[in-house]
C-alpha cells in the first residue's frame, strides 16, 4: 500500500480491526451461500459441512465481523473527538492479535470438530449450541477479557481528553453492551430459563446498545462529512438515546410471547416493540434534515459543490437511516404483534426481518467506516465515488433487499400452510417447503446472495483501490 | 433571537436519556424477577399434588401429554396425564416411557439434562426451532413428541420398525440419515443410545411447557389447503 | 394477572395478505407524512404540499385501524396503536419545533460567542491536518 498518511496509532489500530472485519465477512457471505445452495440442493456437503455448520460460522461471522468493525470504529474516533491519543494502544494491538487468534480457533473448531458429546467438555471447549452464541465458554471468557480491556481503553482515554457528548454516549453504551454478554454465558437445564437469558444478550444488543451505538457512528459521521454542527447532533444523540432505549429495553418482551413466560408479555412487548420503530423513523429524518440544511447553507453562500467530503461512505451512511427503517421498523412491525407473530413466529419471515435488520441497521455503517479510513489513510480531503463503489453499493443493497423480498415471499407460504392451517407439525413444515412460491423464493434468495457476494468482491477491490484514484481532492 | 429553552438544552436531553433509560432496565429487571419464578422448573411434588407449573418438573415423563384447547385462555395448552374438569392436567393418565412409568425425580431429572446438553453439543437449534426459535432448516421442535408423524398411525414410527414412539424417535436420532423422510435429510450427529433417550426426555419436557398457545392449531388440519 | 385472553380468534386465512400489506404500509405511509414534513420545513418542497402530509398520516392511521381489527386485537392492543399512531402525528412536530430551536440559537451562538465557534473549528480543522 502507498503512503500511509495516518500519524495517530489509534487509527492504525482502527484500520487494523476494519480489515480482520472485512474478511470475516466476506466468510460470512461464503457460508451464507453455503447454506442457501443447501436450501435447493439438500445434498450439497451433506454429512460434509451440514447446514448447521454453515449457519453457525454464516451467524457467528456476522457478530464477531461487527463488533471487530464497531471497536475499530471507537478506536478511529477516539482522537477525533478527545483531542489526545487514545490511552492503551499496546494493550489494543496485543489483544486484538488474542482476539483474532480466538476467533481463528473457534472456526477451526466449528469447521472440522463440529459437535461433541453431551458433557460439560463440549460447552467449554467445542460448542454452546445456541444461536449466535455458539462460542464455547472458554472463547467467551476471553473475549470478555478482550472487551473489558478495549473498554478500558476507551474509558482511560474519555476521562483523559475532551469527553465530548459522543464519548459520553460511547463509554456508557459500550459497557451495557460487555455487560449484557454475561447475561448469555451460563448454562442451565432449563430450555425456558435458557432462552430467557439468550434473548437478553440478542434482543438488548441489537435493538439497544447496537442502535445507540449506530447513533453515536452517525453523528460522528455527520459532524465530520458534512460539518453538522455538533451541538444539534449531540443534543440529536440523545433524544435518540432516549427513545432507542425507553422503547427497545422493554421491547425484548416481543421474545417472550411463547417461551414458556407468562401473559403478561403480550402487552409489554407490543406496546414498547410498536414504538420501537419512532426512532427509527427520527434518525432517519435526522440524517437528511441534517444533509439537506448543510448543503443549503453551502449554496446559500454561492458555493454549487457538495459538502459531503467523502461520497461513498457519506452514502453508506444515508442507506443505515434508511435501512434501519426499512430492516428494523418495516420488517419489525410486520411480526411484531402477538396475535401476528403466533404466525410468523420461527418462519422465514424472520429470516427476512433478521438479514435486512442486520444488513441495513449495521452493515452499511460500518462499511461507510471502512471507507472513512481508506480516505484518511490515503490523505484524501474530498474522496469521490468510483464506478466501483457505485456498483458494490448497488449490488450489495439491491442483493439484500432482493434476498429479503424472496424470504419474505416464502415466510407467506409458511404462515399460510405450515401455520395457519397445520400448526407447526412435521408434515405441516414439509408442505410448506414444497410450495411452488417457498421453492422458488429459495432459488431467488440464492441468486440475490450471489449478487450480494459479487457486490462485496467489488467492494473489497474499490476499498483497496480507490485511495489511488486520481479525481479526488487532496 | 431566540431564547435559550430547556428543549434545546443538551443538558436535559442528556438527563431525560439517562433517566428513562434507567427506568425502563429497573422495569426490566423488577419484570425479571417476577417472571423467574414462574419459570423455574416444577417437581415430583407439584406433578403429585395436582399443581400446574409452566414448566412442570421431569417426571412428566411418566404421563400422556396432550395439547388441548383451553376455554378459558382461547388457545390450546399442554394437558398432562388427562383433563380434569376444567379442561387443565389432571396428572391421572399415566404412559410407559422407555418400558416404565415410575422414573423417579432423579431419574428423570438426570434423562432431561443429558438431553438438554446434549440438544446444545449436537447443535440441534441451528437447523430447527425449539420454543420457535433457531434455525429455519427442519420442523419445529416444541411439539414434537406430539407430532401425529411419530404416533402409532405415523409413517415415522413405523418406518423406524419401532412399536413405541420413544423408542422411534431414539432410533431417528441415532441413525437418522438411515431414515430419510425427505430430501432434506438430518445428518447423522454421533447420538449415543443414552443422549438419544435423555434428547426424547427433553423433547417430551418441551412439549409440556405453557406456550401460551404456540403452535396454534397444532395438527388440526390434517392436509394443506391453500398456498401449493 | 390478565384476566381476558388475548389471542381468542385465529386470523382468517385470507386476511393474512391484508394485515401483512397494510402492516408494512403503516410505516411507508408513516414514512411518507414525516419525510414530506420535513422536505417541506427545510423547503425543499412547496408548502402547498403539506396537507399531502396530513393525507399520508391518515392513511398510516387507517392501515393501522385495518391491520388492528383484521388481527382481533384486544383492547389494550388497540390502545396501544393508537398511542403508536398519535406519537407518529407528534414526532415531526416535536423535532421540528426543537431543530429551530436549537438552530436559531447556535446561530446566535455564533455572534455573541465567536470563541466558542472557533475553538471548535480548529479542532476540527486540526485533525483534518493530521491525517
Ligand atoms: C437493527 C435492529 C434489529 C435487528 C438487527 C434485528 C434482528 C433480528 C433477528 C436476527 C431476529 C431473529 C432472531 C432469531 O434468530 O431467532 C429478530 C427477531 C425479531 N425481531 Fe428484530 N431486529 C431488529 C429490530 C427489530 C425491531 C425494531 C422490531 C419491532 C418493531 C423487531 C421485531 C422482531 C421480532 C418480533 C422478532 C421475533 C421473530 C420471531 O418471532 O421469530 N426487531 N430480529
Ligand atoms: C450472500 C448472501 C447471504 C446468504 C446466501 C445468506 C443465507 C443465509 C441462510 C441460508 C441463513 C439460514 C436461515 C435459516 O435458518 O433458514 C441465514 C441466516 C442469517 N443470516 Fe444470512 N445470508 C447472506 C447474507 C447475510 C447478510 C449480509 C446478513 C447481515 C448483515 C445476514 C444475516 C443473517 C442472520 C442474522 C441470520 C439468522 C436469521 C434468523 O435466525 O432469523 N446474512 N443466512
Ligand atoms: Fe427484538
Amino acid at each position: 500500500m502507498a503512503n500511509n498518511y495516518l500519524t495517530s496509532e489509534s487509527k492504525k489500530l482502527a484500520t487494523w480491526y476494519f480489515t480482520f472485519a472485512a474478511i470475516l465477512f466476506g466468510a460470512q457471505l461464503l457460508f451464507g451461500l453455503v447454506a442457501a445452495i443447501q436450501y435447493v440442493m439438500p445434498g450439497f456437503l451433506f454429512e460434509i459441512l451440514d447446514f448447521s455448520v454453515a449457519r453457525t460460522v454464516h451467524i457467528n461471522a456476522l457478530v464477531i465481523w461487527m463488533v471487530f468493525a464497531m471497536m475499530g470504529s471507537v478506536y478511529w474516533l477516539l482522537p477525533d473527538e478527545t483531542g489526545i491519543e487514545t490511552v492503551g494502544i499496546g494493550l489494543g494491538k496485543l489483544f486484538y492479535w488474542v482476539f483474532v487468534a480466538a476467533i481463528v480457533v473457534v472456526v477451526l473448531v466449528y469447521l472440522f470438530v463440529q459437535v461433541g458429546p453431551a458433557d460439560q467438555t463440549t460447552i467449554w471447549f467445542i460448542m454452546e449450541g445456541r444461536e449466535y452464541l455458539e462460542a464455547p465458554r472458554w472463547a467467551d471468557i476471553g473475549i470478555v477479557v478482550v472487551v473489558l480491556g478495549f473498554i478500558y481503553n476507551l474509558y482511560a482515554t474519555g476521562m483523559k481528553g475532551k469527553r465530548t457528548g459522543i464519548v459520553t454516549v460511547l463509554m456508557a453504551d459500550m459497557l451495557a453492551f460487555a455487560g449484557i454478554y454475561l447475561a448469555g454465558m451460563g448454562y442451565t437445564d432449563n430450555i425456558s430459563v435458557d432462552q430467557f437469558w439468550w434473548w437478553w444478550v440478542i434482543h438488548l444488543w441489537v435493538e439497544a446498545t447496537w442502535e445507540v451505538f449506530v447513533g453515536a457512528i452517525a453523528a460522528y459521521g455527520l459532524i465530520h462529512m458534512i460539518g453538522a454542527h455538533r451541538k444539534v447532533v449531540e443534543m440529536w444523540l440523545w433524544i435518540e438515546v432516549a427513545m432507542l432505549f425507553g422503547s427497545g429495553i422493554l421491547g425484548i418482551g416481543h421474545h417472550y410471547f411463547w417461551i414458556g413466560t407468562p401473559e403478561y408479555w403480550w402487552e409489554i412487548g407490543a406496546l414498547f416493540s410498536a414504538l420501537e420503530p419512532l426512532p427509527l423513523v427520527a434518525m432517519f429524518i435526522h440524517v437528511l434534515y441534517d444533509w439537506g440544511k448543510q448543503q443549503g447553507a453551502q449554496e446559500a453562500q454561492g458555493k454549487e459543490v457538495s459538502v459531503v467530503t467523502n461520497k461513498p461512505a457519506f452514502t453508506w451512511f444515508v442507506l443505515q437511516a434508511f435501512g434501519n427503517f426499512l430492516g428494523a421498523g418495516v420488517w419489525g412491525f410486520f411480526h411484531t404483534f402477538p396475535q401476528v407473530n403466533l404466525y410468523t413466529h420461527g418462519t422465514q419471515f424472520t429470516s427476512a426481518h433478521g438479514h435486512l435488520a442486520f444488513f441495513g441497521a449495521y452493515a452499511t455503517i460500518l462499511i461507510g467506516m471502512f471507507y472513512i479510513a481508506v480516505q484518511n489513510k490515503n490523505g484524501i480531503k474530498v474522496m469521490k465515488a468510483t464506478k466501483k463503489s457505485i456498483w458494490a453499493t448497488c449490488m450489495i443493497f439491491g442483493g439484500v433487499l432482493g434476498m429479503t423480498v424472496a424470504l419474505t415471499l416464502a415466510g407467506y407460504v409458511q404462515v399460510l400452510v405450515s401455520r395457519a392451517q397445520m400448526g407447526a407439525t412435521w408434515a405441516g413444515y414439509f408442505d410448506g417447503q414444497a410450495g411452488i412460491w417457498f421453492a422458488q423464493g429459495m432459488d431467488w434468495r440464492l441468486i440475490m446472495g450471489v449478487v450480494t457476494f459479487i457486490g462485496f468482491i467489488i467492494l473489497i477491490k474499490d476499498l483497496l483501490s480507490i485511495g489511488s484514484a486520481t479525481h479526488h481532492e487532496r | 433571537m431566540a431564547q435559550k429553552s430547556v428543549w434545546s438544552d443538551n443538558r436535559f436531553w442528556q438527563r431525560s436519556a439517562s433517566w428513562i433509560t434507567g427506568f425502563a432496565a429497573m422495569l426490566l429487571i423488577w419484570l425479571t424477577f417476577d417472571t423467574i419464578p414462574q419459570i423455574m422448573m416444577g417437581n415430583d411434588t407439584d406433578i403429585k399434588e395436582g399443581v400446574t407449573k409452566r414448566v412442570p418438573g421431569p417426571t412428566v415423563i411418566n404421563y400422556k401429554i396432550t395439547y388441548e384447547m383451553s376455554k378459558r385462555r382461547g388457545h390450546e395448552i399442554p394437558v398432562i396425564g388427562g383433563a380434569n374438569a376444567e379442561g387443565t392436567s389432571s396428572f391421572q393418565e399415566k404412559e410407559l416411557f422407555f418400558g416404565r412409568d415410575d422414573w423417579s425425580q432423579e431419574e428423570a431429572m438426570e434423562m432431561l439434562a443429558l438431553g438438554k446438553l446434549a440438544s446444545q453439543a449436537k447443535n440441534c437449534m441451528n437447523c430447527h426451532t425449539l420454543l420457535g426459535n433457531g434455525a429455519y432448516y427442519a420442523p419445529d421442535l416444541t411439539k414434537s413428541w406430539l407430532d401425529p408423524m411419530w404416533g402409532p398411525e405415523g409413517p415415522l414410527q413405523a418406518m423406524t420398525g419401532k412399536s413405541t414412539k420413544e423408542e422411534a424417535m431414539a432410533e431417528f436420532l441415532i441413525n437418522p440419515s438411515q431414515y430419510p423422510t425427505h430430501a432434506r435429510m438430518m445428518p447423522k450427529l454421533g447420538i449415543t443410545a443414552a443422549e438419544a433417550k435423555g434428547l426424547v426426555a427433553f423433547l417430551k419436557h418441551m412439549s409440556t411447557i405453557d406456550t401460551n398457545g404456540f403452535p396454534r392449531n397444532f395438527g388440526k388440519i390434517k392436509g394443506a389447503v391453500h398456498g401449493k | 394477572m390478565v384476566e381476558e385472553a388475548l389471542i381468542l380468534q385465529d386470523i382468517h386465512i385470507d386476511d393474512f395478505l391484508t394485515i401483512f400489506v397494510s402492516a408494512g404500509l403503516v410505516l411507508v405511509f408513516g414514512g411518507f407524512y414525516v419525510g414530506i414534513y420535513t422536505a417541506v420545513k427545510a423547503e425543499l418542497l412547496k408548502p402547498w404540499i403539506m396537507p399531502f402530509a396530513y393525507i399520508a398520516w391518515l392513511c398510516t392511521a387507517y392501515c393501522l385501524y385495518l391491520m388492528g381489527s383484521l388481527m382481533h386485537v384486544n383492547d389494550f392492543t388497540a390502545k396501544t396503536l393508537v398511542v403508536a399512531g398519535l406519537s407518529l402525528l407528534l414526532i415531526p412536530h416535536a423535532v421540528y419545533y426543537m431543530l429551530r430551536r436549537v438552530h436559531e440559537e447556535n446561530e446566535y451562538i455564533h455572534e455573541e460567542n465567536e470563541e466558542y465557534v472557533h475553538e471548535e473549528n480548529e479542532q476540527h480543522v486540526q485533525a483534518k491536518n493530521e491525517h
